[in-house]
């Protein structure tokens, strides 16, 4: 009698196991984090989500998942806005390589950054610690 | 009277329940259509992508559109489809002069194709996002209208209605006036603290049971047999 459930309970557990997909994507905080910088759009809630953009796309790396759509295109415009047009436009070139549905709006998005207002070198050096140190803090 | 026609009395009377209680049961069961036969446009045109416009606000609430848009994008990409990030497309509509979702009804759809390459666009609106009181009760409600259209076509491929009611008043607080009061109080804390927006993920997922799967689904061209439960348009 024990051994018929231990059996049926084993069959059960591959029935079920066999039934849940893996999980499609890591989407983390995200909508918390939105809806928080929406309806208090201080400082700390726009840098939460920022956060939350960076923190999707390691722990979908991590986990070998593909980033969800969107999430690299984000972020580019987030670093696009704080004036870090190199990081912009490398995540913008990530989301088109990922979804080549997205490639028409990235080409959009790309040009712009590149026709913003060239930074000054001072600057540029700036941009360029400021990749390594975000590389950094990713590995 | 001899024993055997009370029993066939008996008897007639059972089948008289039994076939009446099969014909309510079977009014009231929900109507099914599968999504083949309701949406056979998506399984023609089959659109890789979809554009989130901002959504119309027919409620009374002037902040639901704000907070409604940022509950859509995620539940879209598992069901397979490329969702535009919502963020810089409501931005880049913005820089070309359109604020409202109401001023997009009248544009022809083949320039979200031209500007964005979306082969879809979505439309949503807002029903009903409000807290209706009652004497000792309160409900919440949100609920929203979808309609996938076609960028090519400017057909409408997909429509749904999700509606959640949420009853606030924290169940039954027991009977007599004190219970009256109990439960009063429970209904104003409860309110006090009515979040919409999960409730509105789930009026999401609800419309979304009927969406057929995009081309990043592992079910993708495949659920055409799949059931759900058909609605009554108003």
């Amino acid at each position: 009698m024990n051994s018929l459930k231990l059996a049926i309970l084993i069959v059960l557990a591959v029935f079920l196991s066999a039934c849940v997909p893996k999980q499609m994507y890591y989407w983390g905080n995200y909508s918390q984090s939105l809806y928080d910088a929406k309806k208090n759009p201080t400082e700390q809630s726009i840098l939460t989500h920022q956060q939350s953009l960076e923190n999707i796309i390691q722990e979908s790396q991590k986990n070998n998942l593909r980033v969800p759509p969107g999430v690299y295109a984000e972020l580019g415009y987030v670093y696009f806005r704080q004036n870090k047009k190199v990081l912009a436009i490398q995540n913008f070139n990530m989301e088109r390589q990922l979804y080549p549905e997205s490639a028409l709006l990235m080409d959009r998005l790309v040009n712009a950054a590149n026709l913003a207002d060239k930074p000054k070198p001072s600057e540029r050096v700036d941009s360029k610690t400021l990749t390594d140190k975000t590389n950094n803090q990713e590995k | 009277m001899n024993n055997s026609s009370v029993g066939k009395i008996k008897r007639c009377l059972f089948l008289g329940m039994a076939a009446l209680l099969c014909f309510s049961l079977v009014a009231c069961a929900p109507k099914m259509i599968t999504k083949g036969e309701k949406y056979p446009l998506m399984y023609e045109e089959h659109p890789a992508s979809i554009l989130i416009l901002p959504p119309m606000n027919e409620s009374t609430a002037a902040d639901a559109k704000d907070y409604y848009a940022t509950t859509i994008q995620e539940p879209l990409s598992f069901w397979g489809y490329y969702v535009f990030p919502y963020e810089i497309t409501t931005e880049l509509l913005k820089m070309e002069g359109i604020y409202d979702a109401e001023l997009m009804k009248d544009l022809p759809l083949q320039k979200f194709r031209e500007y964005f390459g979306a082969d879809s666009v979505l439309f949503t609106t807002i029903k009903v996002w409000n807290l209706s009181y009652m004497v000792i009760a309160a409900n919440l409600t949100v609920s929203v209208d979808c309609e996938l259209k076609s960028t090519k076509s400017n057909a409408t491929l997909w429509q749904y209605n999700g509606t959640v009611v949420v009853d606030l008043s924290g169940g039954n607080a027991g009977g007599g006036i004190a219970g009256l009061i109990a439960s009063a109080i429970v209904t104003a804390v409860n309110t006090a603290m009515a979040d919409y927006v999960p409730h509105a993920r789930r009026a999401n997922l609800m419309a979304l049971r009927s969406l057929p799967y995009g081309k990043y689904h592992h079910l993708y061209g495949k659920d055409q047999a799949q059931q759900f439960q058909k609605q009554v348009r108003r």
